[in-house]
């Protein structure tokens, strides 16, 4: 027994004990294949995936190491089955290739000829293989690169893809480090570099960064790297224009350079950001912005967001293989459970850097989360009781009672910038006249929302009442205080990305606090019981207080 | 005149005899009566043959030696032997020495100068030693001619064609007989007009001849070819006539592996071995296994079970077996239920002794479970196989049953054990040496072999393919248990020591069991290794299991805490025992979780009462709690205005009364039932005065009476000549009335004569399909139709039926 700081499970789990003096060196050692599911304080879990240890095997570890790995760490004995079924797994990788042949174009090519006789006879495959050059090598249409990819992936033979990439039409883009118009000078962070050589290395693929550690710069990064046209696919306008402003700010991209294709404006220029809702949009059946992918010779796609990428843009993206594509997200956990695709079609995972550990570093700042629960009155509770089931979540979330309680802890944090974020209009509009605040919400307009954006960012405006529209990348700066009232039932997104809104670094390094306001004994509890078990297992450990405790006499400093 | 063996039986010492014995124990039983009964028995094919099973592959090489060298007389000499091994001098001595185990089994008896085989080899030895043919002389005439001059036998071989040629050399290399399909492939791009194929070419010029008298192996006699041993010889001589010798056993290039690597993987699936097992077995104990009439466990209860413990069939239906062997499962007769069969129905169940067992350490677990499966005549790789009669052999059932199986794993442990440890041979290599160890006992149970390698190494008895140091330690103390003789136990003594030798190397591999566990926020708890059984015990309670393995992890949730408090675990109970524990501070959200959970639990309380009592009067009711009369009535009360009593409502009322309250009694709503005193009366009896009456006087019949009564009897003569004339017309196949187009009726026209009843209110007779498939008819007045129905009345029983329309076969007014 070695003692280490590992426990390999039946279910392919990977425990590792956070307190033990190896840990650290287990965890950059196994971090490469195993996915980290869970992080809580003491104990975090992994888990060994086929997709995970293809990553490994693009990343160039091999099975050996793997094993080597899992028995250095291991405290205990690990099954001889689990460690036979790794190597297998670990073996199918790759024996399938995708190459340009000097004669024949893209061809798929057999290490291992028993695997082609087999892949080739599958129902699966069936038109997209064309003539048989010879024993080990079969001829593909470029068209079929992906859907080849994708179903090889499902017959659990991953092809590795060394057919390589166009360059697209050359447009020189460079990141403006020393600083641009009122922006003081700045570099890119260690790891965002580290992301960026990893992506570029591999041709294409995914980078895996929590909220607020700066995805927009790796994305601005390849771009700088790739000095070509770049086609960049986010989740929304808000976020599109986000991207413009960063990419204003951090390169030497001209406002006249970036096109935005949306459902408001269609500029297609040398860089573009189209949402996937426009791309997704269809009249009579048909994807009519479909153009969009051939309106240029892209040298480079980037999807922002990978884990919410909708199916329609997987089958376009299919046909994009030659082109160097970048994912970027926070988590590769799709609630669809199409991370095979994403692996598949956009590419391996490429970089990865825990949350906690961005936050150790300082890039992040530190929060403080705290779930105040309150008592409903007889009243509400009444009300509550006789609701039709698909109102209680609403008269939960907005019960009265939570005002005061609003009230209290935004008096606590005086002095510091607070967001009290909320899904009702009805309620925001009651918060904002309770605390005397200004509130944004979605009829809100362009300009009213930068003015109060501004005050907020001087300090004129301590406190912002926002609705839903918070839950969108916009550039929040230094909001200390998040409080929130209600949610979208229990969407675990929504949660991190609101815990995202107070996460930026501050100035001062002060402590960051998140409190969410729960009504007792109500279905909000469960909710909120479910949104913040992602959070809990990124290792941001919960605290809850009863109302009175926040209402009462003032606590000892919680900080 | 040649010895017999029973002379030579008679001229051995008695230690040798002895030795004979010890060496063939089969002779003694039962005990002959002298010792020409003993030499007869030792040259019995059956003894013979099972000698001659224990050799290895050199010693039945050096017998075939004999056997091809001894003379008309059957006698050869030693020198004679060494000579045709043509043994280089490092040789000699293992020829000697399989000569000598030869001699020591009585195979082959006499002194050096005239050694000759006992009777039975011949019987049941292959007919041709050394995979030689017979002499040229003994087949045919012209091939003697050939075979006699040997340089013209070389000439003739010389000028055999490539495809002629590899048919020699293959028939050289044994055994020496080929059917002719077999013997004579295609010809291979050969020039058609060389007709002549080269096995006739080879029959022709006398190096092959045609045989009827074909061994049983070659099935095919019409066109057996057999190369005389002449030829052989011939095509034989870079090897020696006897072919390629073997005096050691093939080198097993088996792959070093690092001993402590080997048992460390050894000992994690001995650990994944115990924990499947666990789980199946729970998975019986949850829901148990109907033991199918021809024994055993069906295939759908086996995949449950399978599927419940997270394994594929095969391992389950292995670990199944092993489990039964281990005494672990057992049957229990369903009380009350009977088969068809007559028997009493049968499940399978966890015994007690599995509840002991899981009690024991991992080590002593995962050796009980490990000796059953050594012990167990029991081929699990046949489990979902096709039994003779093509039906598939269930797990658990006697078509599993294999009385040789534990020799056969005995077999592969002796190879394994013999290897360095940490040395891990391929499957092929130690097929290899068991076919060299005892080649007639291994042919045809590769397969056989090969499953117990599986086994084996889903047991965690072998790690990375090589013998585990504590399955070493196991063998060789269930080894001692095979030794007979041991008359003072000192042996069986030993075994044990051996075997608490072999759990305690086991048991420094596997983890050791923990008595704590590490609380986190997301409410997750980890037992970092196996837990305690009183800490299992616990967690049961408290948590649901996320995932197992070496370490297990458990969550904490509203309804595991509530099923806590449910079992008697106040809040401060839990507190405690997380407080004791856990490893880490118990993270706030779990203490709150709990109190929450508390605060509400027993927030609603169910209990049984007989009836109650309420009252606005609250007065009145503190009034009854503190009558004295009304102490037997057990009143409790519940709430300011309400009483419980476990009496019966009736019960209650007749006790408040007799005690001078006014109760009114409520029905299930809540409204008042008010009830009259019922007196008690026997059944109505005619009273006498009716008898008075002229009984032959007609009775007197009021008007609306005699219409009723004339109804009454109208409606039921056309009940009666419905039921006689029915359902005729509507009858399927009912020709004999010339209704046919009725019975062919289409839907539509069916339809038509309903709607047109339905109009004129008439009776329609319906010809209907029921559920059961059977045909009916009925006499109906239709009402209504619509939605794919008929309702319609029938006047005989008045009741409304309702018809799908797509049953109904035919309608037809009545006449």
């Amino acid at each position: 027994m070695s003692g280490g700081p590992l426990i390999v499970q039946s279910d392919k789990t990977l425990l590792l004990e956070v307190d033990h003096p190896d840990a650290v060196a287990c965890r950059m050692a196994i971090a490469p294949f195993a996915e980290l599911e869970r992080s809580p304080e003491h104990v975090h879990t992994y888990r060994l995936t086929p997709l995970g240890l293809w990553n490994a095997r693009a990343a160039g570890h091999d099975a050996e190491g793997v094993v080597d790995a899992l028995l250095r760490f291991s405290r205990y004995p690990v099954p001889h089955a689990l460690l036979i079924d790794v190597a297998e797994t670990m073996d199918r990788y790759g024996r399938l290739q995708l190459v340009n042949h000097p004669t024949h174009g893209l061809v798929l090519q057999a290490m291992d000829r028993a695997v082609l006789i087999e892949v080739a006879r599958s129902k699966r495959l069936a038109g997209m293989l064309g003539t048989k050059i010879d024993d080990d090598t079969v001829a593909v249409h470029p068209s079929e690169r992906g859907r080849l990819k994708q179903a090889l992936l499902k017959l659990g033979w991953p092809a590795e893809d060394l057919a390589g990439y166009v360059d697209g039409e050359a447009h020189p883009i460079e990141l403006a480090v020393s600083g641009r118009d009122d922006h003081p000078a700045w570099t890119l962070r260690p790891y965002q570099r580290e992301a960026v050589e990893h992506f570029w290395a591999g041709g294409s693929g995914v980078v895996v960064l929590p909220c607020g550690a700066g995805k927009t710069l790796v994305g601005a990064a390849a771009m700088a790297q790739a000095e070509a046209t770049t086609l960049i696919l986010v989740t929304n306008t808000v976020a599109g224009r986000q991207w413009k402003r960063e990419l204003l700010a951090r390169t030497s991209l001209t406002e006249e350079e970036i096109g935005e294709y949306s459902g408001e404006r269609k500029e297609i220029r040398p860089v573009t950001i189209a949402t996937y809702q426009v791309l997704t949009t269809r009249r009579g059946g048909v994807f009519t912005h479909l153009d969009l992918f051939g309106a240029r010779d892209w040298g480079l796609v980037i999807y922002d967001e990978v884990h919410l990428l909708p199916a329609p843009i997987f089958r376009f993206t299919a046909d994009l293989q030659a082109r160097r594509r970048l994912g970027l997200t926070a988590t590769l956990v799709r609630e669809d459970g199409r991370e095979g695709d994403v692996f598949s079609l956009i590419g391996p995972k490429r970089y990865d850097a825990p949350w906690r550990d961005i936050e150790a570093q300082g890039w992040i700042a530190p929060a403080n989360c705290t779930e105040v629960r309150v008592t409903l009155t007889d009243a509400e509770r009444m009300t509550y009781a006789m609701a039709e089931p698909e109102e209680r979540y609403r008269l939960a979330a907005t019960a009265r009672t939570k005002l005061p309680v609003v009230k209290a802890l935004v008096e606590r944090h005086d002095g510091d910038q607070v967001l009290v974020i909320g899904a009702y209009l009805e309620q925001l509009r009651q918060l904002g006249e309770f605390l005397n605040a200004p509130i944004v919400q979605g009829s809100t307009t362009n300009r009213e929302r930068e003015r109060l954006f501004a005050a907020f960012r001087s300090g004129e405006v301590p406190t912002l009442v926002i609705s839903r529209v918070g839950n969108f990348s916009i550039d929040l700066p230094e909001a200390a205080v998040a409080i929130q009232v209600s949610g979208t039932f229990g969407s675990r997104q929504e949660e991190a990305q609101r815990l995202g809104r107070v996460l930026r670094p501050k100035a001062d390094g002060r402590q960051a606090h998140f409190y969410t306001i729960v009504s007792r004994d109500t279905i909000d509890t469960e909710y909120a019981a479910h949104r913040q078990r992602f959070l809990a297992e990124q290792g941001y450990a919960y605290t809850i207080v009863d109302a009175d405790d926040v209402l009462g006499p003032p606590l000892p400093s919680v900080d | 005149m040649t010895v017999t063996i029973a002379d030579h039986l008679r001229a051995l010492p008695d230690d040798a005899l002895g030795a004979l014995l010890r060496l063939r124990p089969d002779l003694v039983v039962p005990v002959p009566a002298d010792l020409s009964a003993l030499a007869l028995r030792a040259q019995s094919r059956v003894s013979v043959a099972r000698a001659l099973d224990g050799l290895d592959q050199f010693t039945l090489q050096i017998l075939d030696a004999v056997r091809l060298i001894r003379n008309p007389d059957g006698q050869t000499s030693t020198a004679a032997v060494l000579t045709i091994t043509a043994a280089p001098a490092q040789q000699v001595a293992s020829v000697r020495a399989a000569l000598d185990r030869l001699r020591a089994l009585f195979l082959v008896y006499g002194p050096d100068d005239a050694l000759q085989v006992a009777a039975g080899v011949d019987e049941v030895s292959s007919p041709y030693p050394a995979g030689l043919g017979r002499p040229a002389a003994e087949l045919d005439a012209a091939a003697a001619e050939v075979c006699t001059d040997p340089v013209r036998l070389r000439r003739t071989l010389l000028a055999a064609a490539p495809a002629a040629r590899a048919i020699l050399d293959r028939l050289a290399a044994g055994p020496p007989v080929g059917t002719l399909t077999a013997a004579a492939p295609p010809p291979q791009g050969a020039d058609p007009a060389a007709a002549e194929s080269p096995v006739r070419w080879l029959i022709t010029h006398g190096l092959l001849v045609p045989i009827t008298d074909v061994p049983a192996p070659a099935k095919a006699a019409a066109g057996a070819v057999e190369l005389p041993r002449e030829v052989g010889l011939l095509l034989r001589r870079d090897h020696g006539p006897l072919g390629p010798l073997h005096p050691e056993p093939p080198a097993a290039a088996a792959r070093a592996r690092e001993p402590k690597a080997a048992d460390s993987a050894g000992a994690g699936q001995a650990m994944e071995a115990v924990r499947q097992t666990e789980a199946l077995v729970r998975a019986l104990a949850d829901e148990p296994a109907q033991v199918l009439r021809s024994g055993g466990v069906g295939v759908r209860d086996l995949r449950r079970v399978a599927r419940a413990a997270g394994l594929d069939e095969r391992t389950a239906a292995l670990l199944l077996e092993v489990a039964y062997a281990a005494g672990l499962i057992g049957e229990l007769d369903v009380t009350g239920a009977v088969t068809a069969r007559g028997g009493p129905e049968q499940q399978f169940l966890p015994t007690d002794r599995y509840d002991m067992w899981r009690a024991t350490s991992l080590a002593q677990r995962w050796e009980q479970l490990a000796r059953a499966w050594l012990a167990m005549p029991r081929r699990a790789g046949l489990v979902g196989e096709r039994d003779e009669r093509d039906r598939p052999i269930a797990a658990l059932s006697a078509g599993v049953d294999r009385v040789m199986v534990p020799v056969a794993r005995q077999a592969v442990f002796d190879v394994l054990a013999d290897l360095e440890p940490g040395a891990a041979p391929t499957v092929d290599e130690v097929l290899a040496l068991l076919a060299w160890r005892a080649p007639r006992r291994s042919a045809g149970r590769e397969a056989l072999y090969r499953e117990v390698l599986g086994e084996a190494t889903l047991l965690g008895m072998t790690g990375l393919g090589a013998l585990t140091s504590y399955g070493r330690l196991l063998l060789a103390s269930t080894d001692g248990a095979t030794v007979p003789e041991d008359p003072l136990g000192r042996r069986s003594a030993e075994a044990e020591e051996e075997k608490i030798e072999a759990m305690r190397a086991l048991d420094a591999l596997l983890p050791a069991p923990v008595d704590h566990f590490l609380i986190q926020a997301d409410l997750t708890v980890v037992v970092p290794g196996p837990p305690e059984s009183a800490l299992a015990a616990e967690l049961e309670i408290i948590a649901e299991p996320e995932s197992a393995g070496g370490a297990s992890v458990h969550r904490v949730t509203t309804a595991s805490v509530r099923r806590a408090l449910d079992v008697g675990y106040s809040a401060d109970d839990l507190h405690e025992l997380f407080r004791r524990r856990s490893r880490t501070p118990v993270p706030q959200t779990l203490a709150y979780l709990v109190d929450d959970v508390a605060r509400r639990h027993g927030g609603l309380r169910v209990g049984p009462a007989g009836a109650y009592l309420r009252s606005d009067d609250e007065a009145l009711l503190t009034e009854l709690l503190a009558d004295r009369q009304l102490a037997d009535l057990s009143l409790r009360r519940i709430a300011p205005t309400v009483l419980l009593a476990p009496l019966q409502v009736g019960r209650l009322l007749a006790l408040l009364r007799e005690a001078g309250y006014a109760p009114v009694p409520e029905d299930a709503s809540g409204a008042t039932l008010l009830t009259r005193p019922k007196s008690r009366r026997a059944p109505a009896r005619p009273s006498v005065t009716s008898r008075i009456t002229d009984p032959l006087a007609a009775p007197k019949l009021s008007g609306p009476r005699l219409l009723g009564i004339v109804d009454q009897i109208r409606r039921g003569d056309a009940a009666a000549r419905a039921a006689r004339r029915a359902p005729a017309p509507l009858r399927r196949g009912d020709a004999r009335h010339g209704r046919g187009p009725v019975a062919a009726q289409s839907h539509s026209e069916a339809l038509a004569v309903l709607q047109q009843a339905l109009r004129d209110k008439t009776s329609v007779w319906v010809g209907y399909v029921d559920a059961h498939g059977a045909t009916m008819s009925r006499l109906v007045r239709p009402v209504s139709i619509g939605g794919g129905y008929l309702r319609a009345e029938d006047e005989r029983t008045e009741t409304l039926h309702t018809f799908a329309l797509h049953r109904i076969t035919a309608a037809l007014a009545e006449e």
